[in-house]
């Protein structure tokens, strides 16, 4: 596989430019009322979809930002949305 | 000898080369590889194979198996058929005991029957002693090539990494067309050969292109146009190894003999791709169809056309293909006698072959096919039987040309995740789905008339043009049209065996694989090709797929025949082409990084060490115990270069609320001046890294992270500031700053001797941060830290500045007799302050109170959402950690090696580190152990490597060891 | 000699409508569960469930490497075990599984590394397990072929040596251990997906599968990496696992020249020479989570760097073939081992990353009782899920561990 990614900043780059940043979960939830379960699920869980998702990325080796970008895991290419499109 | 005037040829026989074989010299000519080489002077057999050690011979020209594998210049598995030779180039057979002609182990060919498929799990292993003697006997009879421990690799290797609009693999006829029509639209293009010429199928071959040409004139015409053309980059003798998504091609180039390489590694990133790498031969099943004299029709054809030699004197022809009716009227015409042509099909040949072999009084069988060869070490004489095996003739020859048909080489469509279908009409894996910007063209679509390759390879071309761009349309409507209205793809033989039973009919040349051992497996329930691939290891010797890929899956479906199996292609992988380690390995420059003082620390006799990205001077002296450098900073004055360090600046509006976010403690309560020092935690709580901050001015701040996360820090930023629109900037300054660590009771008389700023203890206090310059001119951040414990000034200045910040402090400190003190100085220092290192006195799952640092989180700050905070609270008060703590041993004198453990009946931790401290004369340490033990005064007992049941003693004190009021560093 | 060529784990069987217990995944750790349930637990009516072929996933694609020399008490015994019962299985299925006890050399670059190995070398001997530190000198003595010369990358500083580890032949493991539980009643069933798995009232009540529905109280999904997504798909509950491609290769065949396992953390590679004398070597992992098991052309340039460097008489060798497999990485680098919660009679085994190899029969072997007695083994305690939401990760990484290309 050659992976790769679109930055918001640079334009389609090579993925190794890149480092991935994780499932997106969302902001961080609020600290009030947080289990050790609640804060495990957002610190530690992951959904493992075999297929789309949306995930962080960091262009590392460029401008330096933060974006998020669709994924599909089972064929490790950037596509345009959620939804399967192959 | 020579057929020397063959318009086709590409050798130059005119000019000689000798290569040394087995001690004698063979001459060669300009051109030839080195198996043409040693076939000119009669060479037959090449090697011996793997397991029954059966005498090979030259069967294709392209590797495809290991039969011509050699020692070339000690190098192990050179193919032959395929290397160019050189002139003294020394070459040796391999697996053989004695010679390849004859060799010691040649009986094992008629142990086959002891070793069925799989016999290796099946026997050796009783009784269980017998397994450890067998093992030595499996592991020598396994392999091919031998290399020597200290082998070392001559030659030159290179890197490219060429971009391009279109990548053409494959400069045969359709290849070379489909280049030459996307450039056409002005794009970038490359185009990849694995021979070293142009041309592919039509190169050798002398029949009619159209009127005027014949078929090697229109290759030599079409690379002529492609050679000129400006935008389409050639490289030549640049086998295609890999394919991955995105359109990434990688390829390794084989250097001219005096060219500025020996191999060189190309990867190319490509728009769009065309794949036309055209067929290879299906090898026909049959009894002994690896003899010595057995080769392919190309393999024969070539020899002759391409090399000038000869490929025997009698040959018997079994083949399913009207190419193989075209070599053997070539081959009578250039002075063949030609016993019989055998041909799979009953109908469907060219007729005007059909005349020509008439003509010619070759003698033709249809529907017949070799069953059999005879002769121990070469072919003597071949059975051949009707199809249905109810009939048998033999003929005398020392040549059979077989093959079964074509199968298209499709290594680059599978590693590109096409989806391959097995296709009835032509008997080829087909793709019946491409990724994007890809295209397929010529022979291996299964066309085989020279205009339809030609035509198919224009319209391919062109639509990886319009992937690029192009303007095109109307052009790919016409060479679509025009492609249609031409031959289509042709009807390929399906035979898989001759009517034998297969006892000694290989499936896989390089493994021994016999279709009897496949039969065998699929009765054990290996039923499905990848299955069967590994327990008979068919297809995972030297040339892979080559031989077995399309012949297995084809057979497998076959015996399988009742569960209405259809053929599964088996997967092909990269490097589609055996590469050289030293060739993928290319260039290779070690890169790292080095400090502005990297000379200077050189020259005073530094000691390095990779560290990271970064080479630093660990000692100063052949001491590895550093005592002198250790007691120097103790007693006098000592100089360290801290560049690595991560530097950074930070600076916005938002500023301080990032701070807050990733620091522990509370960054509002900074006063200007002084320095306030901080840990980052990770979601777990667990430390990161540790530093300094200071506050230059409003919205403007200058802070220190370790070495190692210097590269990640501002990702840390970033990423944990990512939903909040924050306006602020970080700057990484750690390469663009240096860093001089000057400590020791003497260390500020150097520094006042250097800078007009008042650096008295009451001007400059510990905690504190200046700005000054020395000698008036180097402008210095200089902040007043402990880590080792003693008076001292961290100065960071500009990179350009620090050679000559560091030869002022040198000559300052002459007389109270500065040096340096490396890495492993200033890790005894700290240790006997207990400072941590991250990473030392931590393992990935140590948090911020583990490690007693609990008074850096300020649990006040409300809304900062500080990393780490909320696993804090959670795990606060868990017994169930390991704990920082100082451990005194018994004995004074011995220290116990770091990283030996700290034990009862069970571990109870480890120690960090631990040294027989010299400011002390205290044997001392740190160490992880679990809470129940971490009380002061426990007493521990250490488990060293090689202890030999002998532990260690020791007690857990308090720490700091060294000064524990803290009154040197605030001298 | 030889017995005539009967399939080896049995015809394929019918799939009944009711087992005792169900297996998804048709790996090491499935099977291995399934030979002990059968062989020692008394329970033998129980289902494989493999959507492809058995040794599909990263039962056929692992480095093969067998060691227990790791980092912590809770690890080592596990792996100690497992490195007994390769010979004793090797009798019981009357199978070779090839063990080459070559021994493991993990190579040093620094007197940092050194002083980590240390801590793995003393658990190791506080065990009872072979292992010792060695300098430059006498690793020359040991294995020949590795560069010693200071003027590499990372110069070699010493190793960490472990007689007793090696290399065993994995595709043997799989279809002995196959051979093994269908002797004893096992239904392997192959080309069957498990598309569900059915609960009721926080009980397990059977599997879906493209076959037909299965009843049954208990399931183990030990499919590698591929359990998360199905665990998560199929019950909702998500793991703290990333699932990364890992990546390796071997060189074409060579007579012996390697005589150990050599590793090298700084370089991120091992290699090995297999018994049919190719030079297996690998490790690499891309640090994005994705199911394609493609190799990349990064890698493979990047491990012929590394290997020019410690071993470089493989420069004159040629990468024959390059594969990837599934590694199911947890935070803290130790499986995630674990049954009855919050589901009863749902089992779950994963989490292996790139080490799940190593103690598959061990690790089924105590599965196995879990799952007929209900009761967690002492064992297997320190393996369970909530150790991530009570903040008690394993020790089995000293440092924290980041994935770059380049590692």
């Amino acid at each position: 596989m050659a992976l790769t990614i679109s930055c918001p900043v640079c334009g389609k780059r090579n993925g190794y430019e890149f480092r991935y940043g994780g499932e997106d979960k969302g902001p961080r939830p609020d600290e009030k009322g947080l289990t050790p379960r609640t804060w495990c699920d957002y610190a530690h869980m992951n959904a493992c979809v075999a297929g789309v998702q949306k995930e962080w990325w960091c262009h590392k080796n460029g401008c330096g930002v933060w974006f998020t970008i669709h994924r599909n895991t089972l064929t490790n290419l950037e596509v345009d949305g959620p939804e399967v499109t192959s | 000898m020579r057929l020397e005037r063959l318009p086709t040829l590409r050798v130059n026989p005119s000019e000689q080369c000798t290569v040394n074989y087995h001690g004698k010299s063979y001459q060669g000519v300009a051109g030839d590889t080195v198996a043409t080489a040693l076939y000119a002077n009669g060479v037959r057999v090449f090697g011996r194979s793997l397991k029954y050690h059966r005498p090979r011979g030259l069967y294709s020209l392209d590797g495809e198996c290991s039969n011509t594998c050699m020692a070339v210049d000690g190098i192990p598995n050179v193919r032959a058929e395929n290397t160019l030779a050189k002139n003294g180039m020394r070459v040796a057979a391999q697996n053989v005991i004695g010679s390849a002609d004859f060799d010691w182990m040649g009986f094992m060919d008629k142990a086959d029957w002891l070793m069925p498929a799989g016999f290796y799990y099946r026997t050796l292993h009783k009784p269980a002693r017998l397994w450890p003697l067998a093992l030595r006997q499996v592991r020598k009879a396994a392999g091919l090539g031998k290399i020597s421990p200290d082998f070392k690799m001559k030659g030159r290797f290179s890197e490219i990494y060429p971009t391009a609009d279109v990548c053409v693999i494959g400069g045969g006829p359709a290849g070379m067309s489909a280049a030459l029509a996307a450039a056409e639209s002005n794009l970038r293009v490359i185009l990849l050969e694995a021979r070293p010429w142009l041309g592919g199928c039509f190169d050798y071959r002398v029949s009619a292109f159209d009127a005027e040409k014949k078929l090697f004139e229109r290759g030599r015409e079409l690379a002529a146009r492609v050679e000129a053309a400006a935008n389409i980059r050639v490289f030549k003798h640049a086998p295609n190894v890999g394919i991955y998504n995105n359109n990434l091609v990688t390829a390794f180039q084989i250097g001219p003999p005096d060219g500025a390489y020996d191999e060189r590694y190309i990867e190319i990133r490509a728009t769009s791709v065309v794949v036309a790498t055209g067929c290879i031969e299906r090898p026909l099943l049959f009894e002994n169809n690896e003899r010595p004299g057995v080769m392919q029709v190309g393999c024969a054809h070539r020899l002759a056309r391409t090399y000038g030699v000869m490929p025997g004197r009698r040959a018997v022809f079994s083949i399913g293909h009207d190419m193989g009716l075209e070599a053997a009227i070539d081959l009578c015409d250039l002075g063949m006698e030609i016993a019989c042509v055998a041909d799979i099909r009953d109908d469907g040949q060219a007729p005007d072959l059909l005349m020509a072999l008439a003509e010619r009084r070759i003698p033709f069988l249809k529907g017949w096919v070799a069953a059999r060869t005879h002769g121990a070490k070469q072919v003597k004489k071949v059975t051949l039987r009707s199809i249905e095996g109810s009939v048998k003739r033999q003929f005398e020859c020392d040549l059979l040309v077989a093959s079964a048909g074509f199968t298209p080489l499709t290594g680059a469509l599978t590693m590109a995740q096409a989806r391959l279908r097995y296709d009835a009409h032509t008997g080829y894996f087909m793709p019946t789905q491409l990724p994007a910007k890809m295209h397929v063209a010529g022979t291996m679509t299964g066309r085989n008339h020279p205009l339809s390759i030609e035509a198919s390879g224009r319209l391919a071309g062109l639509r990886a043009a319009a992937d690029c761009g192009a303007d095109n349309a109307d052009a790919v409507t016409v060479a679509d049209t025009h492609l249609g209205r031409l031959p289509g793809p042709e009807r390929g033989t399906k035979l898989v065996t001759a009517p034998v039973k297969g006892r000694k009919s290989f499936i896989c040349f390089d493994e021994d694989t016999t279709v009897k051992n496949i039969k065998q497996a699929i009765d054990m329930g290996f039923d499905v090709p990848e299955l069967i691939k590994r327990f008979t290891s068919a297809g995972t010797g030297p040339g892979q797929g080559g031989i077995p890929g399309h012949n297995l899956p084809l057979f497998t479906a076959r015996y399988q025949a009742l569960s209405g199996a259809t053929p599964l292609p088996t997967v092909a992988r990269a490097p589609l082409v055996p590469t050289l380690v030293a060739t993928y390995a290319g260039a290779h420059h070690d890169m790292c990084k080095r400090t502005p003082l990297d000379e200077l620390q050189k020259r005073d006799g530094g000691v390095f060490r990779r560290i990271g990205v970064w080479q630093r001077a660990r000692y100063f002296s052949e001491d590895l115990s550093c005592r002198e450098e250790v007691l120097n900073v103790r007693n006098n004055v000592g100089m360290l270069d801290g560049s690595t360090l991560g530097k950074f600046r930070l600076h916005g509006p938002d500023a301080l609320k990032a701070l807050q976010r990733v620091y522990v403690g509370n960054m509002a309560k900074m006063s200007p001046g002084k320095i306030k020092y901080s840990a980052m935690c990770n979601e777990d709580g667990c430390v990161i890294d540790d530093g300094v901050v200071v506050k230059l001015s409003e919205n403007e701040y200058y802070f220190t992270t370790s070495t190692a996360r210097a590269g990640e820090t501002a990702e840390w930023f970033r990423y944990h500031t990512r939903y909040d629109g924050w306006d602020y900037h970080i700057v990484n300054l750690t390469d663009g700053l240096g860093v001089v660590n000057i400590s020791g009771p003497n260390a500020r008389k150097v520094l006042q001797k250097v800078v007009d700023a008042d650096i008295s203890n009451e001007a400059f206090p510990f905690g504190g941060y200046r700005e000054f310059t020395v000698q008036g001119a180097i402008p210095v951040r200089a902040m007043r830290l402990g880590f080792v414990g003693e008076l001292s000034y961290e100065l960071h200045a500009p990179a350009a500045c620090m050679v000559s910040l560091w030869e002022i402090l040198t000559e300052a400190g002459k007389e109270f007799g500065i040096r340096n003190f490396g890495v492993e100085a200033q890790n005894v220092l700290r240790m006997e302050k207990c400072h941590i290192i991250l990473g030392v006195e931590s393992e990935q799952r140590t948090n911020l109170l583990d490690l007693g640092l609990g008074f850096l989180w300020d649990r006040h700050k409300t809304d900062t959402k500080t990393v780490g905070t909320v696993a804090l609270r959670q795990a606060e008060g868990d017994p169930n950690h390991f704990r920082l703590v100082g451990i005194e041993m018994e004995n004074p004198e011995r220290a116990p090696r770091d990283g030996s453990i700290i034990v009862d009946r069970r571990i109870r931790g480890y120690v960090c580190t631990a040294r027989r401290s010299f400011s002390l004369n205290r044997a001392v340490g740190m160490a992880l152990v679990e809470a129940e033990s971490a009380g002061v005064g426990t007493r521990l007992e250490i488990f060293e490597d090689e202890c030999d049941g002998r532990r260690l003693a020791a007690r857990v004190v308090p720490m700091p060891f060294y000064d524990p009021p803290g009154n040197r560093m605030r001298m | 000699m030889f017995q005539r060529f009967r399939p080896l784990w049995g015809k394929r069987p019918h799939l009944n409508s009711s087992y005792d217990a169900v297996i998804i995944g048709g790996g090491l750790h499935s099977l291995a569960t399934a030979y002990f349930l059968a062989k020692e637990q008394g329970m033998s009516n129980v289902a494989v469930i493999e959507q492809r072929f058995i040794g599909f996933g990263g039962a056929g694609r692992n480095t093969a490497i067998v060691r227990a020399n790791q980092r912590t008490q809770e690890n080592v015994p596990l792996y100690k075990e497992a490195l007994e019962l390769w010979p004793i299985l090797t009798k019981e299925l009357d199978y070779n599984l090839m063990f080459n006890n070559c021994g493991n050399l993990n190579l040093m670059h620094s007197e940092a590394a050194m002083n980590a190995a240390r801590m793995n070398v003393c658990t190791a001997q506080f065990h009872g397990v072979e292992s010792h530190l060695l300098d430059p000198k006498q690793l020359k003595e040991v294995e020949p072929t590795i560069n010693t010369s200071p003027d590499i990358t990372y110069p070699v500083h010493g190793a960490m040596f472990h007689p007793p580890g090696g290399v065993i032949r994995h595709d043997a493991v799989v279809w002995g251990l196959a051979k093994g539980a269908a002797r004893h009643g096992v239904h392997i069933h192959q080309q069957t997906e498990a598309t569900a798995i059915l609960t009721d009232g926080g009980k397990i009540t059977g599997v879906e599968t493209t076959r037909g529905r299965i009843s049954a109280p208990r399931v183990l999904v030990s499919a590698g990496g591929y359990s998360a997504g199905i665990i998560n798909r199929m019950l909702g509950i998500k793991l703290p696992i990333s699932v990364l491609t890992i990546q390796a290769m071997v060189t074409q065949p060579l007579k012996p020249v390697l005589n150990h396992v050599v590793s090298s953390g700084m370089y991120h590679a091992y290699a090995n020479q297999t018994l049919k004398g190719e030079i297996a070597t690998g490790a690499h992992m891309d640090p994005w989570p994705n199911y394609t098991t493609l190799t990349t052309a990064h890698y493979i340039k990047h491990q012929a760097e590394a290997l020019s460097e410690f071993l470089p008489f493989l420069r004159g060798v040629k990468f024959m073939r390059h594969w990837a497999g599934l590694a199911d990485m947890t935070p803290d680098m130790a499986p995630i081992m674990d049954g009855n919660d919050p589901i009863e009679g749902f089992y779950m085994n994963c989490g292996w990353g790139y080490f799940g190899f190593k103690s598959c029969t061990a690790t089924g072997r105590h599965m196995a009782a879990f799952m007929a007695k209900g009761e967690c083994p002492e064992r297997l305690k320190p393996f369970g899920l909530k150790r991530y939401e009570n903040h008690r990760l394993m020790g089995e990484t000293a440092a924290l561990v980041t994935y770059t290309p380049d590692n």
